[in-house]
């Protein structure tokens, strides 16, 4: 069935990916293929590879229980907060809550989290601020 | 022989101890940065340029540290490949497919020395390839006009069924789904805008290492939060660590696969545009077509494993070909040493081996020096690295996540870029799921323009006239070979699906 | 990871590569390795060596749009930056005058100065039957389907527009009809006109010099107003072949619009500094440049007028409305 399911959103992907290929607009100035035609090109392989994958299924893979994809759902908010929140806070204190947070939900025990937490932060700033010399998000207190 | 006399004195430039230590240096911090997700040999290249003029080096020296970081980063890359099953950079994507297998099977250590000796085997011959074939290897690199790469990179993908799947529908997707992304941006031909939505950060494209850090890495995260109280992460993570050097026989048997692409490889590296990790998939499929008689690839083949290492660092080897000799980066990590070459009053060109010939041979002595610095460092660091298993996921994994992060943010420094890569991660996680390989995805969006623009520039050469894709001998051969490579595996693909489940009922194997 | 731990401290201890927070800045609005990179990395350098500032310049790359992600970001969040310069060039002001950068212009940040340019070039291949550049653009008069040219721009960017400049004052009235033929790069421009699959080359002289010297192309235009100096004084102006056509990709510097007066004056005096220094002149040899001498007031204008230029011809030729 996830197959079949899949095989459908593949199939719609196609055809959205074909429209909005065909909604390019050509500047004046083409070349004798134009931006649209690879773009189809590819819509069709999308879309057959997708039939194929809706007539033919593999076997059932096993999904998580809904406990697990909060678990992933959330783990994905906490993510999207760390990417928006680095530039604001800095490098060190975004990534020492993350890198905390994920250890904690991985299984770690509260302190063992703080600890890798802080560790992993201070660990890459050290490599790669200090000792390859990348420039990382930079929070009010410096670092 | 003048060739040998002039190796002599580029061993003579090469080995002071300034160089030497200079030479360790940039085999260490290379092979560190080639097995962290997210920076590879490119960016680590890159990032030391200013380690060499901060240093106030001289063109050989800065020349010698800045190659082995690119050797150290090719060696490195495998790393996590066989570890985590993360590939540390793209070319060790296709290291994943047997090397991380065979650490489950516990044979990490195995795997880690072989694809070390690998390495060292392609890299090695590449650089004699360097030496004798340079000057004619560029007129093959004249040979392939846009039709032609057009053909080449059709046969890459028309050889994919089977290479990571047993269901080609599923390979053929996750291709196309690779190129579809690489055409977002503002399309090169036309200056127009693709699927960009209006958003800025789009224009330029996606950046292929978002694709894969978020691909590889982050899908990793997800399954392990997925599964910690499904029981499985106990028995999944606690791998053995068995013996950490591989049998003679093993190398044995591994022997002419290691001859046979490092072959291959350096003939893709010496491509321009083609570069390393076409080198190692290549190398991959074909190797899999020729000894794969079993049906053992992608379950832990040792000879899975020593075919893409000994190919992609051979292809390293042959990149530097056309750099040298026509100025033409052959890859992203030569473009960057072109700019450095540049920078160091060296104009690489056809007369770069008459006008410049202290710096040619002083560097080819450096590829020499730091093979084999690289062979003697990880063979004993295998032990080491097997390690890294010993960690508990549940403080292996937020580390991984992070070091994705940063590698993505460092470079970039852009929150948008984090966003799209945890975006790729879902993706990544269901698609595995759904037992979708994510190989194709990741070549679709590496070759994806080089593709498409060279089908429209072989066509708008040619005033609108398709049929000059099939116009020469050479691109008629690729696509005779992408035929094949094609039609076969759909003839005999139902007998191989057949036999892989049989065994899959015997062993049991879970694949994820 | 404790092991890469270790080695990294170890590494930080041994040469004590000093990553502390600088006081100035110069953003690259591009990956490692590219252009705009290369200009701050080469120009930090070079002002720390003559002491004009007193700590290593911090290069921060800000990749994507084509430079847009960066001069958003320095006009939308950095506006009043005084530490702060960014790394432009021709590339900048094509895509400012096409707008592609949305929503920005370049009145938005102060334009500092220029370190240098590239001056274009038509050149064929060493056994073309063409031999000065009316004797080419004659060809394309009359078929233009005879003639590929390549470059290493995108359609509308700064190597096909030097074409079309040269192909407009030539009086070829529908220059659109010009077959332009997109690379990644010079290089492979290059490599492509000597594996015969087009028949011209449109790029800059530092692409195209080692190929010159080996023989294997000739140069049959530069697209600046006189002679070049030193080795590069053989090959003929377009102008001198009756071809009024400049084409330069100079290499520069923009600060944010908000930059206080006694900043941007201090900034235009350093870069200035660094430009009369030898130091710099030995770079522009080594990297091809030719001197471009504009700061401050004079480099604002020489930018406002050359962004004026491209949106002339980029409406001309329909990339723009």
């Amino acid at each position: 069935m996830s197959d079949r399911i899949f095989g459908v959103v593949g199939l719609l992907l196609a055809i959205g990916f074909a429209f909005s290929a065909l909604a390019i607009e050509e500047s004046f100035l083409s070349d004798a293929v134009g931006p649209k035609a690879f773009p189809m090109i590819i819509a069709a392989i999308l879309g057959l590879s997708s039939i194929v994958i809706a007539v033919r299924p593999d076997a059932e893979p096993e999904w998580p229980a809904l406990g697990r994809l909060v678990e992933v759902g959330a783990a994905v908010v906490v993510m999207i907060f760390y990417a928006e929140l680095l530039p604001v806070v800095g490098f060190v204190i975004a990534t020492a809550f993350a890198a905390a947070y994920l250890a904690w939900r991985l299984g770690s025990g509260p302190i063992e989290s703080v600890i890798v937490g802080i560790g992993t932060s201070l660990g890459i700033y050290v490599i790669f601020h200090l000792v390859l010399g990348l420039s990382l998000a930079r929070g009010p207190l410096g670092f | 022989m003048e060739t040998f006399s002039s190796l002599a004195d580029g061993f003579a430039i090469a080995l002071t101890w300034q160089n030497l230590l200079l030479a360790l240096l940039g085999c260490f911090l290379g092979t560190i940065m080639g097995a962290l997700p997210g920076l590879g040999p490119s960016n680590g290249v890159a990032i030391l340029i200013p380690l060499a003029f901060t240093l106030g080096l001289g063109a050989t020296p800065s020349l010698i540290l800045l190659t082995s970081v690119y050797y150290g980063a090719m060696y490195g890359g495998r790393i996590s490949s066989i570890l985590l099953n993360i590939p540390g950079d793209e070319p060790a994507m296709m290291t994943c497919l047997d090397g991380h297998p065979m650490a489950k099977k516990g044979l990490a250590g195995e795997a880690l020395s072989l694809s070390g000796i690998a390495s060292f085997v392609g890299a090695f011959l590449a650089t004699w390839g360097l030496i004798f074939l340079a000057p004619q290897l560029v007129k093959i690199a004249l040979l392939f006009g846009p039709a032609e790469y057009f053909a080449l990179f059709a046969l890459a993908f028309m050889t994919l069924g089977g290479v990571s799947s047993t269901n080609q529908a599923k390979s053929a997707f996750a291709a196309a789904l690779g190129l579809g992304l690489a055409t977002i941006g503002v399309d090169t031909q036309t200056g127009v805008p693709r699927f960009t939505f209006g958003e800025v950060h789009l224009y330029d494209g996606l950046d292929f290492l978002v694709a894969i850090v978020g691909l590889f890495a982050l899908s990793e995260v997800f399954i392990f939060l997925e599964r910690r109280h499904g029981g499985s992460d106990a028995e999944g993570r606690q791998l053995k660590i068995g013996r950490l050097y591989p049998p003679m026989s093993m190398v044995k048997q591994c022997t002419p696969t290691m001859l046979r692409t490092s072959f291959l490889g350096f003939l893709a590296g010496v491509l321009p545009g083609a570069g390393a990790s076409l080198g190692s998939f290549i190398s991959y499929s074909m190797e899999k077509r020729l000894v794969d008689k079993e049906n053992t690839f992608g379950t832990g083949d040792p000879r899975g494993v020593a075919a893409p290492e000994a190919g992609n660092n051979a292809a390293a080897g042959g990149a530097l070909v056309p750099m040298l000799a026509l100025g033409v980066p052959g890859s992203g990590t030569t473009a960057v040493l072109l700019a450095v070459l540049l920078a160091l009053n060296i104009t690489p060109g056809p007369l770069l081996f008459t006008q410049n010939p202290d710096v040619v041979w002083g560097l080819i002595a450096a590829l020499f020096i730091a093979n084999f610095m690289l062979l003697a460092m990880n063979i004993p660091m295998v032990g080491l690295f097997t390690r890294v298993l010993m960690v508990p996921s549940r403080i292996l994994m937020p580390i991984v996540a992070m070091v994705s992060f940063v590698g993505i943010y460092g470079i970039s420094g852009s929150s948008f870029d984090l966003v799209v890569m945890i975006g790729f991660g879902v993706m990544g996680w269901v698609l595995r799921k759904l037992d979708v390989p994510l190989v194709p995805i990741i070549l679709g969006t590496l070759l994806g323009n080089s593709m498409e623009n060279n089908l429209r520039r072989a066509v708008t050469i040619d005033n609108g006239n398709w049929w000059t894709l099939v116009d020469s001998p050479l691109a008629i051969a690729l696509w005779s070979i992408a035929i094949i490579g094609f039609v076969l595996p759909l003839i005999v693909g139902a007998r191989v699906k057949a036999k892989m489940h049989q065994r899959r009922d015997e062993e049991g194997a879970i694949s994820d | 990871m404790k092991l890469f731990g270790t080695g990294g401290a170890i590494a930080a201890a041994v040469f004590a590569l000093s990553g502390a927070a600088s006081a100035q800045e110069c953003i690259a609005p591009a990956n490692p390795g590219g252009g705009w990179d290369f200009t701050c990395r080469q120009v930090g350098k070079s002002l720390q060596d003559l002491g004009l500032i007193d700590q290593t310049m911090q290069v921060v790359n800000l990749a994507g749009g084509g430079g847009g992600v960066a001069f958003a970001e320095v006009v939308n969040k950095r506006g009043e930056d005084n530490e702060l310069i960014v790394a432009a060039s021709a590339a900048t002001a094509t895509r400012l005058a096409q707008g592609a950068y949305p929503g920005n212009t370049m009145d938005q940040v102060r334009w500092l100065a220029a370190i240098g340019a590239d001056y274009g070039v038509i050149a064929v291949a060493a056994d073309s039957p063409v031999n000065t550049l009316p004797e080419l653009l004659d060809q394309i008069k009359a078929d233009p389907t005879s003639v590929s040219v390549a470059g290493g721009s995108a359609v509308g960017g700064w190597d096909h527009l030097k074409v079309l400049i040269a192909a407009n004052a030539y009086g070829i009235d529908d220059v659109r009809a010009v077959k332009y033929i997109a690379f990644d790069g010079g290089g492979e421009a290059v490599t492509q006109l000597l594996a015969g699959s087009v028949q011209a080359f449109t790029g800059d002289i530092s692409e195209a010099k080692g190929f010159v010297d080996s023989g294997d192309i000739r140069v049959i235009a530069v697209l600046a107003p006189d002679r070049l100096p030193g080795e590069f004084a053989e090959f003929p102006t377009a102008k001198e072949q009756g071809i009024d056509a400049i084409g330069a990709n100079w290499r520069g510097f923009y600060a944010p619009g908000g930059m206080t007066d006694e900043a941007y004056g201090d900034w235009v005096g350093k870069i200035g500094d660094l430009y009369a220094s030898d130091e710099w002149k030995e770079v522009m040899a080594a990297n091809g440049l030719a001197p471009l001498d504009l700061q401050g007031a004079d480099f604002q204008n020489f930018v406002a007028e050359s962004v004026g230029q491209i949106q002339t011809i980029s409406k001309e030729i329909g990339i723009i409305k």
